[in-house]
């Protein structure tokens, strides 16, 4: 298993983020669904090793990210984007990517060609050389993908990746969930219920901290059979669950 | 010239061609296209701090941009010529409250930019800060040394403002570090500084006592030894997990 989570909780003063969360993970794509406010973000920025629990246990890719040695080792070989994703307006798309390859401490000579990769693999070749400040929303998120996979990572956290994305992108995007998720654990948090039924394997559904669901889209479909609301049955499901864990 | 011609004008041409894979082609020439040059003085901080990428992150450091740098020389330019024509040790006053300012504004959240991806770096945000940090602090006392030889100031005030200076730089680190403003930190860095140059012009007679007087470097040393024990507890990473 690459994400091995036990009771899991993290507290800011006295707010509860995340209460208790148990969560194992392998190769393949993980949906984190919820309602804003739900955890999702504090549990991928813990799992970013960005944030350190309170309480709990935490093991990725096999390693304790409270060691520093094995904290380093992990995040070698992860790749991240944040909700809000933070860039420095001078760089070009390139010196973006290639700024945090050096920072996962890839070696400098295999550095160009991954950058190169990454940039063509989420389709901002014709703006490589481009300043990150001139380009658009959908652009800089492309951009902040690129960064997060330019380490092939064997863990891939994604915090609403398709936000600001057009229809085609989307599209294309989960197409590359899909590819790095043969090899990896991609676990990706959205509100958006149809980039998980399109992308995923796997779907967790967490709300005020807590995890109310875990299991495959399918099941989460038939969740929501005779009952629930929304347009698509995964939508029901997602409804149906939620109300459930409210009630 | 035949070697560059496509197609089955040459023997064998056609197996040739199905071997060539175009899309790895493409991501050398993109490689070699799109790699940014780096100059001499990252490859020497590269191979100086052992680390390409803690290189590019310190060169990246918002207090050590040109126009930061610019603006430092110029303030301390301004405090040597102010020292030489008024005989008030300007540039001793002023060496503090840059450095503050540029550490201050070092990193940290609502400064870098990345702040929050480069915490999940393995080049640590740690080094990072402490890198960036000595940096600053190196390159203030070389401008504040030069500003200093050029007013031909007295040694005693010449060198004496190197520990209010540290001092001055570690509490706006740690305030800046505890408080995740950089603003905040750069406010009380140069807040007590200010108290202090006045509080010498009020018990001495003369702002230069915050600087020249022996009795002072114990305390500024003890604030700096706080400072610097508080900005290591806070960003160490407790041991929470299995």
């Amino acid at each position: 298993m690459n994400v091995e989570l036990s009771d899991l909780t993290r507290r800011f003063g006295r707010r509860t983020a995340v209460d208790g969360v148990c969560l194992q993970a392998g190769p393949g794509v993980f949906g984190l669904l919820g309602p804003n406010g739900a955890g999702k973000t504090t549990l991928l920025r813990t799992m970013a090793t960005v944030i350190q629990p309170t309480s709990g246990t935490v093991r990725l890719l096999g390693r304790d990210p409270g060691q520093h040695g094995q904290r380093r080792e992990i995040r070698r070989r992860l790749g991240y984007l944040p909700q809000a994703l933070g860039y420095y307006p001078g760089f070009t798309v390139a010196e973006f990517v290639e700024y945090f390859a050096l920072l996962k401490e890839m070696p400098a000579g295999a550095v160009p060609a991954a950058v190169a990769t990454a940039i063509e693999r989420v389709g901002l070749a014709d703006r490589a050389r481009s300043k990150l400040r001139t380009l658009s929303g959908g652009m800089l998120r492309r951009a902040g993908i690129a960064q997060a996979i330019v380490n092939e990572p064997e863990l891939l956290l994604l915090d609403e990746p398709t936000a600001g994305l057009d229809p085609e992108q989307r599209v294309e995007f989960r197409a590359l969930l899909r590819e790095v998720g043969q090899r990896s654990t991609v676990i990706v948090s959205t509100h958006l219920v149809e980039d998980v039924g399109a992308a995923c394997s796997q779907v967790a559904l967490m709300n005020a901290g807590r995890l109310v669901f875990q299991g495959t889209t399918a099941e989460l479909t038939s969740r929501g059979e005779g009952h629930g609301i929304g347009d698509a049955p995964l939508e029901r499901g997602y409804s149906a669950v939620l109300a459930t864990a409210r009630a | 010239m035949n070697a560059y011609l496509p197609g089955p004008d040459r023997p064998g041409d056609a197996a040739w061609a199905a071997d060539v894979d175009l899309e790895r082609v493409w991501i050398g020439v993109a490689a070699r296209v799109w790699r940014r040059d780096t100059g001499p003085v990252e490859r020497l901080l590269g191979r100086l701090l052992r680390s390409p990428g803690l290189a590019r992150a310190l060169l990246a450091t918002p207090s050590l941009l040109v126009p930061w740098l610019i603006a430092s020389a110029a303030v301390f330019a301004a405090g040597a010529a102010a020292t030489v024509g008024t005989g008030t040790p300007w540039v001793g006053l002023l060496a503090p409250a840059i450095a503050g300012a540029g550490i201050g504004y070092a990193y940290g959240p609502g400064v870098d930019p990345a702040y929050e991806l480069s915490m999940s770096m393995a080049v640590s945000d740690r080094m990072v800060l402490l890198a960036r940090v000595l940096a600053i602090f190196a390159i203030d006392t070389a401008l504040g040394l030069g500003a200093s030889a050029f007013s031909a100031t007295a040694a005693g005030v010449a060198f004496g403002w190197l520990i209010p200076m540290t001092a001055v730089s570690g509490l706006a680190l740690a305030v800046a570090v505890v408080t995740r403003s950089a603003n905040v930190g750069v406010a009380a860095g140069t807040g007590l500084w200010a108290i202090a140059v006045l509080g010498g012009q009020a018990a001495a007679g003369h702002p230069a006592a915050a600087v020249s007087d022996r009795w002072l470097y114990l305390p500024y040393l003890a604030v700096a030894a706080c400072c610097a024990a508080l900005v290591l507890i806070r960003t160490a990473q407790p041991r929470r997990s299995a």
